[in-house]
């Protein structure tokens, strides 16, 4: 199987849990993003190309789904697909998967892309774009920031096993 | 010239992509109306509503805490209501037949509501929320719709007390509303009689007692009760009349006080009369 395969499987696999299984554990309203996770693993170890594609493809499959404008996630996810691959490093991919680097790419993702998402889809319709902004992505960057430490401690163990071998 | 613009292209093709991405974006954002995007778009959410409608069941069991308390709440406020509206409607037909009261009687009458009550004791009362600054003093008749409920007996500024008929102490004089044999109506502590009948007169069950004009405390015709039984004793002069009282007192909640008080000259002259 070849890694954009495999990539693209998992980011399907991604896609329907995060339609389904997520809504199902909000906290305060948030629910985390899964698809921002994907895009720190594809950003870190493929860089920008392929990063901004994914990004493309699967904010794409998301505004299909979803009753806000067709784009929107496209455009925000293509963005920061593109910011994940400045952090690719052939050499240091595993490792900072593993660390709190990740973790650290991922709140900073998720802040860019939140932002960019809710400015434009708050547009007309809350008085206080920027509060209503601010708030939501505050709320979903932290979520998804706490969720990402599950694949770091996946992304290290990982690691080193393949080190001691 | 075009195969340098092709490697200036693959040189920057992280930002040709990006560049491509953000203008097919902006395109699709510029296009939500178009109908075929709509179609497009329709098909994704059925599809997509295909894969979530097995989680909808675990949503909806999540929620069952919630809705349940929303339910149990909507059912006490739908509860308390539909107490109130029948209360309403209970209220509004005692109301109406106590409306045409005043038509049936000539004195004043002074509504009241019955704010204590006794009815299990040898000397039942009530008590009224009017008094003397309504108007009311002792020894006015108390009636409703139904007949005769007792006469006041104590009265303080905004409260009377009632002996009603279910009172060892009242006493009233009544008539045979058929045959107007005259009685002495009490209450011995178990049922209403009706005294002083002899023998020869006649008194049937189902007989309706009224006030008698003899009474100079309770204007006359005001209905008491019906007689539920007549025995003949033995070696007595008079029947022994049991009388089912008109009115319900268990269920009592509005009267009238009648402005009638009893007429000095006519009570000195029986007193004289008397002695």
């Amino acid at each position: 199987m070849t890694p954009h395969v495999r990539y693209a499987i998992i980011a399907f696999v991604l896609f329907l849990v995060q339609m389904t299984f997520v809504p199902l554990i909000p906290v305060a309203g948030f629910t985390p993003d899964l698809l921002i996770l994907w895009l720190v693993a594809v950003g870190v170890r493929r860089g920008r190309l392929e990063a901004t594609l994914g990004g493309f493809l699967i904010g794409l499959l998301h505004d299909l789904t979803a009753t806000q404008f067709l784009g929107l996630a496209a455009l925000a996810k293509s963005i920061t697909g593109f910011v994940a691959g400045s952090f690719y490093n052939e050499n240091t991919a595993e490792q900072t998967l593993g660390s709190y680097r990740s973790v650290l790419i991922a709140l900073f993702l998720s802040v860019l892309h939140n932002f960019l998402y809710y400015a434009i889809l708050f547009q007309g319709v809350e008085r206080s774009v920027l509060l209503a902004t601010l708030v939501s992505t505050l709320g979903t960057s932290l979520y998804t920031t706490v969720v990402a430490i599950l694949p770091m401690f996946w992304f290290s163990r990982r690691f080193r096993t393949e080190w001691a071998r | 010239m075009l195969q340098r613009l092709i490697d200036l292209l693959h040189a920057f093709r992280d930002l040709v992509v990006l560049g491509a991405c953000i203008v097919v974006s902006v395109l699709l954002l510029a296009a939500n109306d178009n109908p075929q995007v709509k179609r497009i778009r329709s098909v994704a959410a059925v599809l997509l509503g295909t894969v979530q409608e097995p989680f909808r069941s675990v949503t909806a069991y999540f929620d069952l805490r919630t809705q349940n308390d929303i339910l149990r709440r909507i059912n006490v406020e739908l509860s308390d209501e539909a107490t109130q509206l029948r209360e309403a409607r209970l209220e509004n037909a005692r109301l109406r037949r106590l409306l045409e009261l005043p038509h049936r009687i000539p004195y004043r009458l002074i509504a009241a509501e019955v704010v204590g009550k006794s009815v299990n004791l040898q000397r039942n009362t009530l008590v009224l929320n009017i008094g003397r600054l309504d108007g009311v003093e002792p020894l006015m008749p108390v009636i409703n719709d139904q007949g005769l409920v007792g006469v006041v007996t104590d009265v303080s500024d905004r409260y009377a007390v009632v002996n009603i008929l279910l009172n060892t102490e009242f006493r009233a004089t009544g008539k045979v509303q058929r045959t107007r044999v005259d009685g002495i109506v009490g209450w011995d502590g178990n049922v209403v009689t009706f005294r002083n009948v002899a023998r020869t007169m006649d008194v049937q069950v189902g007989d309706v007692v009224l006030t008698s004009e003899y009474s100079n405390t309770f204007p006359p015709d005001i209905r008491i009760g019906v007689v539920s039984l007549v025995e003949e004793r033995p070696g007595s002069l008079f029947k022994s009349v049991t009388l089912t009282p008109g009115v319900d007192f268990v269920r009592l909640e509005e009267v009238f006080v009648v402005d009638a008080q009893p007429a000095e000259e006519r009570t000195g002259l029986e007193r004289r009369g008397a002695r």
